[in-house]
């Protein structure tokens, strides 16, 4: 729920809030909070709002100094951000860390490249220069790579390439260059623990794991409802439970090319690493919308096909139709809303397990296709034979047991039958096996007839919900042979066939198998 | 092989030469324009011609620039340089590393006394989703004494940037439009606004509404919400009191995003626009031929 009273603050009154944290020693810690996407006070603001208070807030990480905590924010604006505002005061934040690392250099190349010049001003809150000022994004990241030093001698040639773009910088800022050239080419040599590579310090910026028996549970999110880029209709516990998924969030009138349409098309390319690793039936995706209501399931169809992302029954794009704020927190989403469009929001992945589990995320800067897919590796090799450490000890009696009883309890609901539908499936078979029991056959066939009929269109209701279409099939097979055997040729073992295959048919399509497969693989895990 | 060299070092020459008009012609219009001696019809008939030389080095632009921020210069004179400008901004790479002064140069003049290069400063800034801008003109909106635009012009502009927080204030203008073209301009930028859809129904149901608004309405229902339109669709189609371009309008939603085999079944609504076909004026006629040859396809 949001914070109303942050909500409606001015933005005067958020900045002076910051200028106040930013002088306390005490409270310092809160500016990281002030940068979450998902605070209060970023709730029902404009996109060019967002960008002054968040400006704001990194201006005061340049006076009070970045941490760990708050490295996240800053490097984040330089590998998606498009805002020469937002970039210019990372920039000059990430200059108040404490140590500089070659790491950093490939962030600073990379904004250097995608931002455009412009005037600014850092003097008073939400300021915009009416004249030429000596404040731009350009200066401030020459700024940083000169601050790195030798640290960035492996962006010389980069550099190079850049200044002699023609018309790509002016003359005072190509005298800039220069000078920053001459501070990473210096005599100063980088110290011994500061020898770092491009890839060791942010290498796992951003990203976090759960360990099996520490993830959050799903109950608050099952009964949620999607529709997907068909307008299946399908739940939370239908979709994300019995196999590893990767979700991504995304919305389609996001303007960042560097967020949403670089998240969905990195997610095609997880895909084809799926494909090629051999476990593309094995792990699902699903690109989930921030923008239930705009995003209709051929605007979603339309914007994965383009990036190239592969639709089927284990791969979909879904909009929460019901239930997006409980979504919203469960997996508790850097995402702002200003009435329901998104104003503010970062990049976020999550690796999913078995049982719908958040085991991994990746957030904030943008994350490498292999790690994600070995992550996901790695997720279903525990969901396959979780770890020994979970195992109840024997001698703890009453823990087996409550797993027992869980897990049976898990197929008894399973199988029992929980709406009319299910019912008529049940009554069906149940009525045609006991023909040869009812003293007046004849009268009762029409409406045993007419429950074979319902049941025949529940299964079917349901494998297109499901995409399974295996379960309809059985049963069309079971209903023709009972009727054949029965009432046509008389031939009693046709008709046993028949309900054994409609029998079957039902239940393949009213339990989920994967769900089922997963309780099973918990069994035999508590039992040794 | 020596053929080759002198036809090599004839084409070397022959550019050299047209680099050296262009620069010459670019340099004598550039001259013209910056000169407060020549007339006004002078100066803007050269500003015409300076894009090119404008991104021909740092000193060129900044004189331009000059103009344009000048206020003691004739104000077509100052247009011109913005125009030019303008052109430059698109066609010359060199125009780059200066795009920066550029910005804050239309931020000045956005505040002029001149309406005219207000609102073409503003444009240009609105395109470019400048914060500045937007800033500006949702105060205008919200106190129409610090307007710098018309609120119809302010609405137009804000909708290039959809996260402009730009709803309230057009919903504001749809309950008490100072005029029908702000009205309009309202409902245009509301139709990116997913939960509008009941207010776009409540206006395409309403015959006293303007028609022009009813059809923004029409094509911002089916955008938000396309299976209420189809319904709301073969309703205005069947109401034989509605006007001929408004249904013309429902018809082309039911021909490009209608059920076709839904459509097959529906004899009242195939009867209704079979008439159609030889009765009303010609724009819904013609839908009404393309619905009924998308049926039979």
């Amino acid at each position: 729920m949001p914070d109303l009273a942050a909500a409606e603050q001015s933005e005067t009154q958020f900045a002076e809030l910051v200028d106040a944290v930013a002088a306390d020693p005490v409270r310092q810690e809160q500016l990281a909070e002030l940068l979450r996407e998902d605070h209060p006070f970023y709730s029902q603001r404009g996109g060019a709002a967002i960008v002054r208070m968040r400006g704001w807030v990194l201006l005061a990480l340049a006076r009070t100094g970045v941490s760990d905590r708050e490295l996240p924010f800053v490097l984040e604006e330089f590998d998606t951000g498009t805002d020469a505002y937002l970039v210019a005061a990372a920039a000059r934040a990430l200059r108040s860390y404490a140590r500089p690392s070659a790491a950093f250099a490939p962030f600073v190349m990379r904004a250097l490249n995608n931002i455009r010049d412009e005037p600014l001003s850092f003097e008073g809150y939400g300021e915009y220069p009416t004249s030429s000022t000596d404040t731009t994004p350009v200066r401030e990241l020459l700024a940083v790579l000169a601050w790195l030093g030798p640290h960035a001698r492996s962006k010389l040639p980069e550099l190079a390439s850049l200044r002699a773009q023609p018309g790509r910088f002016c003359k005072k800022l190509i005298a800039e260059l220069d000078r920053t050239v001459a501070a990473i080419c210096g005599n100063r040599q980088p110290e011994a623990d500061q020898t770092d590579d491009c890839c060791t310090t942010p290498a796992h910026l951003g990203q976090e794991w759960w360990p099996f028996h520490e993830r959050k549970g799903t109950e608050t999110v099952d009964s949620i409802v999607f529709e997907d880029h068909d307008g299946t209709p399908i739940r939370f516990g239908e979709f994300f439970k019995g196999r590893p998924s990767i979700v991504v969030f995304f919305y389609s009138r996001c303007d960042n090319p560097w967020k949403c349409s670089l998240t969905v098309a990195k997610l095609a390319r997880v895909q084809q690493l799926f494909k090629e690793r051999g476990i593309y039936g094995q792990v699902q995706t699903a690109a989930i919308t921030y923008d239930p209501v705009f995003d209709l399931p051929k605007r979603m169809r339309e914007y994965g096909r383009e990036r190239g992302l592969q639709f089927n029954a284990q791969h979909r794009a879904l909009r929460a139709t019901e239930g997006f704020d409980a979504l919203r927190s469960h997996f508790c989403l850097g995402v702002n809303f200003i009435e329901s469009l998104v104003n503010r929001h970062r990049v976020e992945l999550y690796v999913l397990d078995g049982a719908g589990r958040v085991a991994a995320s990746f957030e904030r800067i943008h994350w490498d296709e292999s790690q994600v897919v070995d992550r996901a590796c790695e997720v279903l090799r525990q969901d396959a034979a979780p770890p020994v450490a979970a195992r109840p000890s024997f001698g703890g009696q009453g823990q087996v047991t409550g797993t027992v009883l869980g897990t049976l309890a898990s197929l008894a609901w399973a199988f029992f039958p929980k709406c009319p539908m299910c019912w008529a499936a049940y009554l069906s078979i149940f009525g045609i096996a006991g023909f040869q029991q009812i003293p007046y056959p004849s009268k009762t066939h029409p409406a045993l007839l007419a429950v074979m009929l319902i049941n025949i269109v529940s299964v079917w209701f349901r494998a297109r919900a499901t995409q399974r279409i295996g379960g309809f099939c059985f049963v069309c097979a079971g209903i023709v042979a009972t009727i054949l055997g029965k009432m046509v040729m008389n031939w009693d073992n046709l008709a046993a066939g028949g309900i054994a295959l409609t029998f079957a048919g039902s239940l393949w399509g009213a339990v989920n198998i994967r769900q089922l497969q997963f309780y099973l693989r918990r069994i035999g895990c508590n039992f040794g | 092989m020596a053929g080759k060299t002198r036809a090599g070092r004839k084409l070397k020459m022959t550019r050299k030469a047209k680099r050296t008009r262009e620069a010459v012609g670019g340099g004598r219009a550039f001259w013209i324009a910056t000169n407060k001696q020549k007339t006004i019809q002078e100066r803007v008939s050269a500003l015409a011609h300076v894009p090119m030389a404008v991104g021909e080095g740092d000193n060129n632009l900044q004189a331009v620039l000059g103009v344009l921020r000048d206020v003691k210069e004739p104000i077509e004179v100052r247009l011109a340089a913005l125009q030019s400008l303008q052109a430059a901004s698109f066609s010359v790479v060199a125009f780059e590393s200066s795009s920066g002064d550029y910005r804050a140069t239309l931020r000045n003049i956005a505040q002029d006394e001149n309406p005219e290069l207000r609102e073409r400063a503003l444009s240009v800034l609105a395109q470019q989703k400048d914060g500045f801008a937007q800033k500006k003109l949702l105060e205008g909106l919200q106190n129409p004494q610090k307007a710098l635009v018309p609120p119809q012009k302010a609405l137009q502009l804000l909708s290039y940037d959809v996260h402009a927080d730009a709803y309230k204030a057009a919903r504001a203008i749809v309950n008490s439009p100072p005029n029908p073209v702000a009205k309009s301009e309202a409902l245009r930028l509301l139709s990116a606004d997913a939960t509008a859809a009941p207010m776009f129904e409540k206006i395409l149901l309403d015959k006293s509404e303007s028609r022009e608004n009813r059809q923004l309405s029409a094509s911002a229902l089916h955008a938000l919400d396309p299976e209420k339109m189809q319904t709301l669709a073969r309703d205005i189609v069947l109401d034989a009191s509605d006007y001929d371009d408004i249904k013309a309008t429902s018809l082309t939603a039911l021909t490009q995003f209608g059920d076709n085999a839904a459509f097959a079944r529906d004899q009242t609504l195939r009867k209704s626009v079979d008439l159609m076909k030889t009765r009303g004026s010609d724009e819904l006629q013609l839908s009404a031929s393309q619905f009924l040859s998308k049926l039979e396809a």
